[in-house]
């Protein structure tokens, strides 16, 4: 399948230069639910877990309602499976539709990864051969999608803790392909770059280099674990302050994108992941108002 | 030797359901004559930190600590009954059993308490099947689809003004369970940390249980035999109020014709719109089904 010229370039534009600058945001998670309601916040929009919403009704749609009342949205989905050599699960798209018309959101992202492999789900994002096949097969899966759901999408680079003996292309090439190619968005995931290139001895610096800034349509921010021999993705504290730095280098490169903390476990009080948002602010801030160092 | 991305994704599944390890679930496969390839390098390339099988394992690893923590979510009360280590293993077998095939995470846990009937824990402790069926119950109607209760008032002046047309149904929020002797005790025990008290007879016997949601609290309650019936039959087919009464007496031992059944019947409609399980029947599942 394959997508008009035109199409690709509005792809590329749309959800972010529709939206503007969103600003800074924090992923919305059910702990914090009845502060997020209870009172007003610095923060400017919430990103969601698709996945955790595509249900019947309850309390989750309805706080995810009124959060919307007050907020732009955006869905972060981690079931979509792009990479997945099974076909694509048409009623997780139906689902997802739905979600998208009750939400209206400022877009809609998912990983580039696989989960699902012969009808079982590893509910896990699991890594890519960074090869030929696997360039074609994802551009020609985020085309479908995104035709099916008459919209682009922006995927994020994953953490990732092995490399196959078969890989061709650096990452941050694939990446750079699949969304030059599809017209699909990139949700550049800024602790998952410094997580990779620790564990895979590459430099995080060339890896943001490759990447087009125009396709660039969201940041994220994150925590991390040191498990001795290798980084793990934890979403589980602050953070860290070679990841600030490199937050800095993006922003010089990428200019002003809305950026959003992530936090899943051991999550602090909300005003602890309030500041962090405000940290990025501040960052992006200083650099875009060159108060911070020159151009990387 | 060239590996398609779909059998690099099927070896890669195979070895991160590995409990025993992957090393050994990759010589197993190997002796098994699953792969072609001699040397897990060939797929999986070494570093200078970690061989294969160590890269492997992390992705192994995390793969049965998230599902475990996702199902000590779900079944907080069972994990706690049998402990952690039991709760581990139980685990394992189970997702080895019925490795997740739904996109959502909501739904891993689904099958575990079908599962655990016939687990060897079972055998040793009859109450776990039950404990895990209610506990998932609960989780079901957590995020089930929302109806608005009717009143006790709106139900009988509607019944009144049309006795023949105004049905109501069970709330979709709900389920009815039966549950082995000693469950519910079990249950309030582990919720409370209060054993039952002596005189709860009834509920150290079987019973059939109502696990509902009334706005975003899930509740569950023991339901009388004439209560059972009635919500049993209510439940796959919407009735009028005339046939609800005949169905909560037709499952008792009390006489319509005397004042104890009329007297029971409107205990029962006070305590089910008090509780907010009876919705109105949408119209479109009245024709034809309306008992």
């Amino acid at each position: 399948m394959q997508l008009d010229s035109a199409h690709r370039a509005r792809s590329h534009r749309s959800p972010r230069r529709q939206a503007g600058s969103l600003g800074h945001g924090v992923g919305l998670r059910r702990e914090h639910f009845d502060r997020v309601l209870a009172a007003p916040s610095e923060v400017d929009w919430f990103e969601v877990i698709s996945e955790n919403f595509m249900v019947r009704g309850g309390r989750p749609l309805a706080i995810l309602d009124r959060v919307r009342r007050d907020h732009p949205v955006v869905l972060h989905g981690v079931s979509l499976s792009i990479g997945s050599t099974d076909p694509i699960d048409g009623g997780y798209l139906a689902q997802l539709e739905e979600l998208i018309d009750r939400v209206e959101p400022a877009w809609v992202s998912d990983h580039l990864c696989w989960t699902h492999v012969g009808g079982f789900n590893s509910h896990d994002l699991l890594p890519l051969p960074y090869t030929d096949e696997a360039l074609d097969h994802v551009c020609d899966r985020v085309e479908a999608v995104q035709s099916r759901l008459g919209r682009a999408i922006a995927l994020e680079n994953p953490s990732t803790y092995l490399r196959f003996a078969a890989e061709q292309i650096p990452e941050w090439e694939f990446l750079a392909e699949v969304a030059r190619r599809a017209g699909c968005g990139v949700l550049l995931d800024v602790n998952n770059v410094f997580v990779s290139a620790s564990n895979h001895d590459f430099d995080a610096d060339t890896y943001l280099r490759a990447i087009p800034p125009e396709s660039v349509w969201q940041i994220h921010l994150a925590g991390h674990t040191d498990c001795g021999t290798h980084l793990l993705d934890t979403h589980s504290r602050a953070v860290c302050d070679e990841v600030w730095d490199l937050y800095r280098d993006a922003t010089r490169r990428f200019g002003e994108i809305p950026t959003l903390v992530e936090w899943d476990a051991d999550l602090p009080e909300w005003e602890v992941l309030e500041a962090e948002s405000e940290r990025a602010r501040a960052i992006q801030r200083e650099e875009l108002t060159g108060r911070g160092e020159g151009p990387p | 030797m060239t590996t398609s991305l779909r059998e690099l994704q099927a070896l890669f599944w195979q070895l991160l359901q590995a409990p025993e390890g992957v090393e050994a679930r990759w010589a197993a496969m190997r002796d098994a004559g699953w792969t072609a390839h001699g040397d897990l390098s060939d797929c999986i390339a070494p570093s200078a930190r970690m061989t294969p099988v160590e890269h492997l394992e992390i992705y192994s690893n995390m793969y049965f600590v998230r599902l475990r923590d996702c199902l000590e979510e779900d079944y907080p009360k069972l994990c706690e009954w049998i402990g952690p280590e039991s709760f581990r293993r139980l685990v394992v077998d189970y997702l080895l059993a019925h490795p997740p095939s739904h996109f959502s995470l909501r739904e891993v846990g689904r099958a575990l308490p079908g599962f655990l009937s016939s687990h060897p824990l079972h055998g040793k402790d009859e109450q776990l099947a039950g404990l895990a069926a209610l506990e998932w119950a609960r989780v079901d109607v957590f995020d089930e689809r929302d109806a608005e209760p009717v009143s006790r008032e709106t139900l009988v002046a509607e019944a009144a003004a049309d006795p023949d047309g105004f049905s109501v149904s069970l709330i979709p929020a709900s389920r009815i369970l039966p549950v082995a002797a000693g469950v519910l005790p079990l249950w309030r025990r582990l919720d409370t940390g209060v054993e039952a008290a002596p005189d709860a007879s009834r509920a150290a016997e079987p019973a059939v249980v109502l696990v509902w949601r009334r706005d975003s609290s899930i509740r569950h309650r023991s339901l009388a035999s004439d209560e059972a019936r009635a919500l049993e039959g209510l439940r796959s087919k919407p009735a009028t109020v005339v046939r609800l009464a005949e169905r909560v007496l037709a499952g008792s031992d009390l006489d319509a014709s005397h004042d104890a059944g009329p007297q029971r019947f409107a205990e029962i409609l006070d305590r089910w719109t008090h509780d907010g399980i009876l919705v109105r029947a949408s119209v479109e599942s009245r024709p034809g089904l309306l008992d």
